[in-house]
This record gives C-alpha cells, sequence and structure tokens, in this order.
C-alpha cells in the first residue's frame, strides 16, 4: 500500500496481506438504556448498547445518549430481562389482554413498568409495583393503571436487574454546559460574510 | 450525517408475488395512513432487506466518514477546532451505533454487519474514498458533505420504519452543530489571506466531482423503485435529492467568492431546476467496486482496528451477557 496521506495511519504500520480471521459472532449482550432529561421528569427509553456487562453498558449509554442535551440520569438493563407483552392498536389498551392469574413462584421485590402511550414513540417509566414475578407484576400493574389512557405495549424489568444512576455518579454531566463547541449557536459567522461582501464591492 | 442511502444496487426480482396478499395490503394500508412500521409488525421481505441494506450501509458511512476527518483532528488549526473537529467525529461514530441498533431490529447482528464491513461485502458512501490532501479538504468534508447528507436524511427521515426514522431525528438534531461549523471554517478561509482562498478553491475543485456522485446515478424508472416509494424506503429520487442540495449550497458558494469546476452549472430559470454537466458514472462505478484512491486504506485500517482490539473485547467479554436482538 503507497504511505498514507494520514499521519496517525502510518503509524498503525498496516499489517501486509491477509489478517487472522476472527471468530464468528463472538458479540457482546444488548442493553435497553433509559434517559432522565431533567430532575423529577420520568424516565424514557432511548435506545440500545452493546456491552460486556452492565457497568460498561452504563458508560456506553452515558456516551451515547447524553452527549447534547441535559440529562438528570440514566439507567440500563440488560435485553433479556425485559418482559414484553403483546401489541394492541387503536383504542384498545393491552391492559384489557393481561390476565389476573400469575404463579405463585418467587419472593416479593419491585418491578419497574413502562408504557407504550403512542405508536412509533418511546416506552416510558410509569412506575413499579412489588410482585412475585414479571407475571405478577403484570396483574398488579393491570390493577394500579388500567383506568389510563390506553396502553399498546409494556414492559416489565426486576428493579435488581436495573443498573442506577447513583447520587455521586451525576457529576459527569456537571460540565455538560460548558460545552459550547458542540452547539450551532457557537458558530456565528453572519458579519463575517456581510464585511466580506462589503469588501468586494 | 454522512447519509449514503443511496448507494445500493437495485435488487434484481422484487418477489413481492409470494407475499401474502392480505397482510401485504394490511401493511400498505397502514403506511399510506402515515403510521410507522415497528420491529413486530408483519413486513415483506423486500421491505426487510432493502431496509437492512440502507440502513447498514448509511451506518457504515458515519464510521469510514470519520476517518477523512479524524485524521485532521492533530493538525486542525487551534485548540478550538480541535476539540470541535473531536466532538464531531465522536458524533458520526455515535451515529453508527444508533444506525447499527436501527438495523439490528429488522434481523441482522451488528456483529455481521461490521464483518460484512471489513471484509468489503457492503458498502458505504462511495465520497469517503477520497482522500482529504489539506485542511481544506476537511472543511469541505464537513460542511458541503454533511449538507448532502442532511438533505437526505431529512428526507429518510420521514420514511416508513419506526427505529430508523428515530434514530434519524437524533441524528439530524446533532448535525446542526456539524453544518454550522463546517460553514464556519469555510468562511475563516474564505474571507483569510489569499493562500487560504486558494486552499479552499483548490478543494472545492477537487471534491466536486465526488460530491456530484454523492446522491447517486439518476433513477432509472423500475418496479422496484416504484414499490419502495410507495413503501416510504425511498422518499425522494437521486435527481431531486442533487437538486435540492445544489439550489440550497451553490449559492453560498458563490456568495463567497469561489467558483464551481462546471462551466455548464446553471439554475434553469424556468423549470426551477438546475443544469449541470453530468458527472462521470463510470468513474463511480470503478471507485465503488474497489478502485478508488482510498478503498484499500480505508478497510485495511478497520481491519486492524478490529484486529488489534480483540484483545480488548475478549479482557471485557463475560459469559454472563448474551447477544439479543434489541427491542426498539
Amino acid at each position: 500500500m503507497n504511505k498514507s496521506l494520514d499521519p496517525r495511519v502510518n503509524r498503525l504500520d498496516l499489517p501486509q496481506g491477509e489478517l487472522t480471521p476472527k471468530v464468528p459472532l463472538d458479540q457482546f449482550g444488548t442493553f435497553e438504556v433509559f434517559v432522565q432529561l431533567k430532575e423529577g421528569k420520568g424516565y424514557r427509553h432511548e435506545g440500545s448498547v452493546h456491552a460486556p456487562n452492565i457497568d460498561m453498558a452504563f458508560l456506553f449509554a452515558k456516551e451515547q445518549f447524553s452527549r447534547r442535551l441535559m440529562c438528570a440520569g440514566i439507567f440500563v438493563a440488560e435485553t433479556r430481562n425485559v418482559f414484553v407483552t403483546g401489541f394492541t392498536e387503536d383504542k384498545d389498551s393491552i391492559y384489557n389482554h393481561i390476565s389476573d392469574d400469575f404463579p405463585e413462584d418467587g419472593e416479593i421485590e419491585n418491578y419497574e413498568v413502562f408504557h407504550l402511550n403512542k405508536r412509533g414513540k418511546q416506552h416510558e417509566h410509569i412506575g413499579s409495583v412489588p410482585s412475585k414475578n414479571h407475571q405478577h407484576a403484570l396483574a398488579q400493574a393491570k390493577g394500579e393503571f388500567i383506568d389510563g389512557p390506553p396502553v399498546f405495549n409494556i414492559w416489565v424489568i426486576k428493579t435488581a436487574d436495573i443498573l442506577f444512576t447513583e447520587e455521586e455518579d451525576m457529576i459527569m454531566w456537571n460540565t455538560l454546559h460548558e460545552k459550547k463547541f458542540r452547539d450551532a449557536s457557537d458558530y456565528k459567522a453572519a458579519d463575517k460574510i456581510k464585511a466580506f461582501k462589503e469588501r468586494q464591492q | 450525517m454522512y447519509g449514503g442511502g443511496n448507494t445500493f444496487e437495485p435488487m434484481k426480482a422484487t418477489g413481492i408475488e409470494n407475499e401474502d396478499p392480505v397482510l401485504l395490503a394490511e401493511f400498505e394500508a397502514r403506511i399510506e395512513r402515515g403510521e410507522k412500521i415497528e420491529p413486530h409488525d408483519w413486513m415483506p421481505q423486500l421491505y426487510r432487506k432493502q431496509l437492512i441494506r440502507m440502513i447498514e450501509q448509511h451506518a457504515h458511512s458515519e464510521i469510514i466518514g470519520a476517518l477523512p476527518e479524524g485524521t485532521w483532528i492533530t493538525r486542525a488549526p487551534g485548540f478550538k477546532r480541535k476539540l470541535a473537529l473531536m466532538a464531531k467525529v465522536q458524533d458520526e461514530v455515535g451515529h453508527a451505533q444508533l444506525l447499527y441498533s436501527a438495523a439490528e431490529t429488522l434481523g441482522k447482528p451488528r456483529e455481521q454487519m461490521l464483518d460484512d464491513l471489513v471484509t468489503g461485502k457492503s458498502k458505504y458512501s462511495n465520497i469517503f474514498n477520497y482522500p482529504a490532501f489539506t485542511w481544506a479538504d476537511s472543511c469541505f468534508i464537513s460542511w458541503l458533505v454533511d449538507a448532502g447528507a442532511i438533505v437526505n436524511q431529512l428526507a429518510n427521515a420521514r420514511g416508513s420504519y419506526g427505529p430508523y426514522c428515530r434514530a434519524l431525528e437524533r441524528i439530524c438534531a446533532e448535525e446542526s452543530f456539524h453544518l454550522k461549523y463546517g460553514h464556519h471554517c469555510v468562511i475563516h478561509l474564505a474571507t483569510g489571506t489569499e493562500k487560504q482562498r486558494e486552499m479552499m478553491q483548490a478543494a472545492i475543485n477537487r471534491w466536486w466531482p465526488p460530491m456530484m456522485h454523492f446522491f447517486g446515478p439518476p433513477d432509472k424508472a423500475s418496479v422496484h423503485s416504484e414499490i419502495l416509494m410507495r413503501w416510504k424506503v425511498k422518499m425522494s429520487s437521486n435527481d431531486d435529492q442533487r437538486n435540492q442540495f445544489l439550489d440550497m449550497y451553490v449559492p453560498k458558494i458563490w456568495e463567497l467568492g469561489f467558483t464551481i469546476p462546471d462551466e455548464n452549472l446553471k439554475k434553469n430559470t424556468v423549470t426551477g431546476k438546475w443544469e449541470y454537466t453530468e458527472p462521470d458514472w463510470a468513474e463511480f462505478k470503478r471507485v465503488i467496486n474497489g478502485d478508488g484512491p482510498c478503498n484499500a486504506e480505508r478497510l485495511a485500517v478497520r481491519r486492524t482496528a478490529e484486529e488489534r482490539g480483540r484483545w480488548v473485547r475478549k479482557a471485557l467479554l463475560t459469559p454472563k451477557t448474551e447477544y439479543v436482538t434489541p427491542l426498539a
């Protein structure tokens, strides 16, 4: 290969010829990320990250979802720990299809409940219910939340399966408002163009 | 922001005749009503395939597009430009992650996509197969390549696939800084010394042909593209996007006293469309198929990063997590 224009690429000392093929599908697990934009506001699903463990997932989530807007908190849960119901449409709430029966096994623990309130939007955290298992949590949520506007899909996550932002973690967002260079308003140049045009005349 | 959901070659058969007519009618009615399609919804094979290709190529373009700009971080003039360029390149890589996640909801794992990138099986935006010789080249990319991508992304954000639209909304919001930053850099050179102006003009001359290639060759009228338009996978034709780009940015380039290396470039006042010399599509084809100035280097850098980073991933990997398709 010719010498690169990129000094960093030249320093890489790119090997000639074939590289060792990689082992297929050794990829990391997936985690769902929930973000709170302001203190006191609810948490909303923002997307997913790939990570080897939940602590790294939290870090990746911070990099991926809190570079711009103010962020008061993030939490992450492994995708396979999210219990998902079926979907309904129009005015039909999914709660109408949730059974009041549930298996009796398990100790009482907290479960977090998330609602999809509008098709095409993101799931929002609605509250938590003490339950024995995911199915029980759904039945409990039905009792508590069925009277609201129709819900089209529900996620339930055991609270213990979630990594929350600790009070002491929150300093990582302290400098966010100083990073004006990430904001379009920091690049005003209309005066320069105007002065340039006047010089041309 | 590097766009590029338009470099794919059309498929030969649509396979639409093998789909269940009742489900297909419901699917089309949903799109007709302006609703989004979500991962759990039924969708035709062609829709799924084409979206995976499109979103995946878009994601690859973000990763590869970060290379020619990333080159200039250490040599960007001054601390402020370094900070800004670093933030921009970080954004682009973040955009790739958002897009890979959106594509994954359609059933292709991220790792498979990254593999297909380094083996050369899937494509990325052709413009990044050209080198950034000077700082002005990097300014051209930040301003005008981003601008082209925004035209493309704003169109796609009105498409029908929910996860892709949500990723694009996020991406477009972050892009506004890129565009302003790029314009700011170009204005600085344009209003600077004679040498700075010459450098910028040389960059425009170099990048104009690939910029004209950026939106892809004129669409051929076909059943295939008619279906994709109806399903809101493809939101506007390549020529329409090119025209929109010219309409928005040619006056801004001229206003800075630069010339564009195409003597036929002018707006037809009757049709309202831009006229230009048809770009060299044979070159476009040649470069996209691997024979461009930087194709080999771009892929070698990715492959090497993959290989040399392998021990880190291995060290981090615990058998406790498991790959499953993301939810939304």
